[in-house]
């Protein structure tokens, strides 16, 4: 008769299996858009996540990096050179992504490096670039990592760093008369680099203006179950509730607030709640309505060369332009810097490229950029709000296409 | 005392689904001695058919079971003839770790294909609907969910307990060797039993999907969960996971009310390493190969 083998042996098996499997590295492969018959075209290499955790943002920048590149190529190119992507995947593994640019500065000897998606890869991949004077101009990667590690050549194409995503809103809430303000707030967050730091960041500056923090609640990434941490903040029925989030825990934190009939007056998440499609799909799209949320890139703003981007990206994937993901929009805007710097220099040479930026606004879809010595940029993002189920950006003034809508309508309202 | 009660009752409701996810897991190493890691992928698995067949179809998650069961049902039969039968018996333990882990990762990696990364939610008209009983939510998949557990854990129970099936089953658990001179084909027992074990956590899938938002990566988290519940509860034991899976739908609910969510994972793995130290089977594992 067998004797049972111990449940801790099976233990130690099981999570030293989970460990050894859950670092995944990728094939590379690649793939190359081609628009012309130039002789000596301008080659640009691109790591981007075709697999694994970011393959659908990294998608979506590959969507916005080759359309750029054909519509450069269809007006001529830059310099009278045609532009070539040279795109491999890096699975969403950063060892895959190093290889990859390492690969094309090393080996493929191209012209320029274009980044990745996610600050997890994009921070030794600019240091990769930087180590062999290349530019890193990067669509996303705006986590404080990057901009910790202090590099020259880094510049990332959105008006504000990832964590001061938060900044439209506060400043929002702190314009509005003392009467209308929220009184208490309840901060639920993510434990995550990019999530939680967002919100403590807001309760430090609402807690500086007087709201009263009635509950601070961090979840671990594998929570499956949200609504026994959201009933117990929801009991103490705040005011203002700031979610730091990122995509389904924002979904899931809004179903349970519906299931538990908890409706804040001011509903933040600081992301997940921004996505046009994916959001309304997730809670119900007459649940959205006076949700907030930030974003960099809106499609009726009027940034720079905007409308354009947005026809050309209709016509090659179809959709409208509320189906348009931010993330194309970056990495288009990540091309239009490099034909301003061409533009104005007659150079796309990477120092000269470098030192470039480092000047003056630089006018993208993503509107006008300006960075600091380590890239970090120097704008504000939008503060946006679902209103009649559409995501509308509603402040600063300047770029607000309604005013903020507040207190929040009841959920199905 | 109102949060108190708030809490046991969501915990009570989760604790319910988390038994019907779990039970293959413990049915397939009690009969087999195989540790069913792609149980989680099982899952996620009968998530995605059922969030098709509502998005394209408009079939209720719920009714969607009865078609998600017998499919997921077929899967596991294969998987088990193709898969687990060649391992080694004496090694079948250890080697089902690593050959169910790389099933979890190819079934990931198919549905990452059809359905990429994006998350997914089944959203009939009460995915967000709550009973108010004298002040206290109630959701209403979740009693709808915790219902169909109990009907299917039951309906399980009643096969292993009656039918010359179950007898086999319970047969092989107790000692193979016995069982098999008394005329079950080992064989046989293995791969229904395999095929069920994974058909329960495809129908814990079907509601899984309007509860929580899901991806083909949602598995990681899924799995440690169960596996969890299966070693509190003892492996091998059907009412001892039942029992550990409501348990670790009340002590999270509870940690989480009046500690925090982060640290009621730790807190709850203390007292886990706790149990274990005094009871290493689990509360009701059997030291040797005993009842289901």
């Amino acid at each position: 008769m067998a004797h049972r083998r111990g449940g801790s042996l099976v233990a130690v098996l099981v999570a030293g299996l989970m460990a050894a499997c859950s670092s995944s590295s990728g094939a590379s492969s690649s793939s190359s858009v081609s628009g012309g018959a130039s002789t000596a075209p301008i080659v640009i290499g691109i790591s981007l996540s075709q697999t694994g955790d970011f393959s659908d943002p990294g998608k979506a920048a590959m969507r916005g990096y080759q359309l750029w590149a054909e519509t450069v190529n269809g007006s001529g190119g830059i310099l009278g050179r045609q532009v070539q992507l040279k795109i491999a995947d890096d699975a969403s593994d950063p060892g895959q992504a190093v290889t990859n640019y390492e690969t094309f500065i090393t080996k493929d000897h191209v012209d320029l490096v274009f980044g990745p998606f996610s600050t997890l890869l994009s921070v030794p991949s600019a240091q990769i670039a930087n180590r062999y004077g290349y530019s890193f101009v990067e669509p996303a990667g705006g986590g404080p990592d990057m901009f910790a590690a202090k590099l020259p050549n880094v510049f990332f194409v959105q008006p504000a760093p990832v964590l001061a995503c938060g900044d439209p809103f506060v400043n929002w809430i702190l314009s509005l008369p003392a009467d209308q303000r929220p009184k208490t707030a309840a901060y639920v967050s993510l434990d995550d680099p990019f999530a939680s730091p967002i919100a403590d960041a807001m309760q430090a500056k609402f807690e500086a203006a007087g709201i009263q923090t009635l509950a601070r609640t961090i979840y671990p990434p594998e929570t499956t179950n949200f609504t026994p941490i959201v009933s117990p903040v929801a009991a103490k029925s705040p005011d203002m509730w700031v979610g730091g989030t990122q995509s389904d825990d924002a979904y899931a934190q809004v179903k349970s607030m519906i299931s538990l009939n908890f409706n804040p007056k001011f509903l933040y998440l600081s992301n997940g709640a921004s996505s046009p499609v994916e959001f309304p799909s997730k809670v119900g799209a007459s649940n959205v309505n006076g949700i907030f949320s930030c974003g960099d890139w809106f499609p009726n703003s009027n940034a720079s060369g905007n409308q354009d981007f947005i026809s050309a990206y209709t016509a090659k994937y179809g959709g409208d332009a509320f189906g348009i993901d931010s993330t194309s929009a970056e990495a288009y805007a990540v091309g239009q810097l490099i034909q301003a710097v061409a533009a104005k220099t007659g150079s796309i040479d990477n120092q000269t490229i470098i030192n470039t930026l480092h000047s003056g606004t630089w006018p993208t879809v993503e509107g006008n950029l300006s960075w600091d010595q380590y890239g970090m940029p120097q704008g504000s993002d939008m503060l946006v709000e679902w209103i009649d189920q559409k995501l509308t950006p509603v402040y600063p003034a300047d770029v607000a296409l309604h005013t903020p809508v507040s207190p929040k309508p009841n959920w199905g309202g | 005392m109102r949060l108190f009660v708030q809490a046991v009752i969501l915990g009570l409701l989760a604790g319910g689904v988390y038994a019907l996810m779990a039970s293959g897991l413990t049915l397939a190493f009690g009969i087999m001695r195989v540790i069913n890691v792609a149980q989680g992928v099982m899952i996620i698995l009968g998530a995605y058919v059922s969030y098709t067949l509502f998005t394209h179809f408009g079939v209720d998650p719920f009714l969607s079971v009865l078609f998600v069961v017998p499919v997921v049902f077929v899967l596991g039969v294969v998987i088990e003839l193709v898969f687990i039968r060649p391992l080694r018996p004496s090694e079948r333990e250890e080697l089902s770790l690593l050959v169910t882990w790389a099933v979890a990762l190819g079934i990931e990696g198919v549905l990452g294909l059809v359905y990429s990364t994006t998350y997914r939610s089944t959203i009939p008209s009460y995915a967000n609907a709550a009973w108010r009983i004298g002040g206290f939510a109630v959701l209403q998949v979740q009693v709808y969910a915790f219902g169909l557990s109990v009907v299917i854990l039951a309906v399980l129970g009643v096969v292993l307990a009656k039918t010359r099936f179950g007898r086999a089953v319970r047969g092989t658990v107790q000692n193979p060797a016995s069982a098999a001179l008394l005329g079950v084909d080992e064989r046989k027992v293995a791969a229904i039993g395999f095929g069920l074990s994974v058909a329960t956590a495809a129908a814990a899938g079907a509601v899984y999907g309007v509860v929580t938002p899901f991806n083909p990566g949602s598995h990681y988290d899924l799995i440690s969960l169960l596996l969890t519940i299966i070693v509190l509860g003892g492996m091998g034991s059907l009412p001892g996971t039942v029992v550990a899976a409501v348990l670790m739908g009340v002590s999270q609910a509870l940690l989480a009310t009046y500690i925090s969510p982060t640290s009621a994972k730790l807190t709850f793995f203390i007292l886990l390493i706790g149990i274990l130290v005094v009871r290493p089977q689990g509360l009701f594992g059997a030291v040797e190969r005993g009842k289901l």
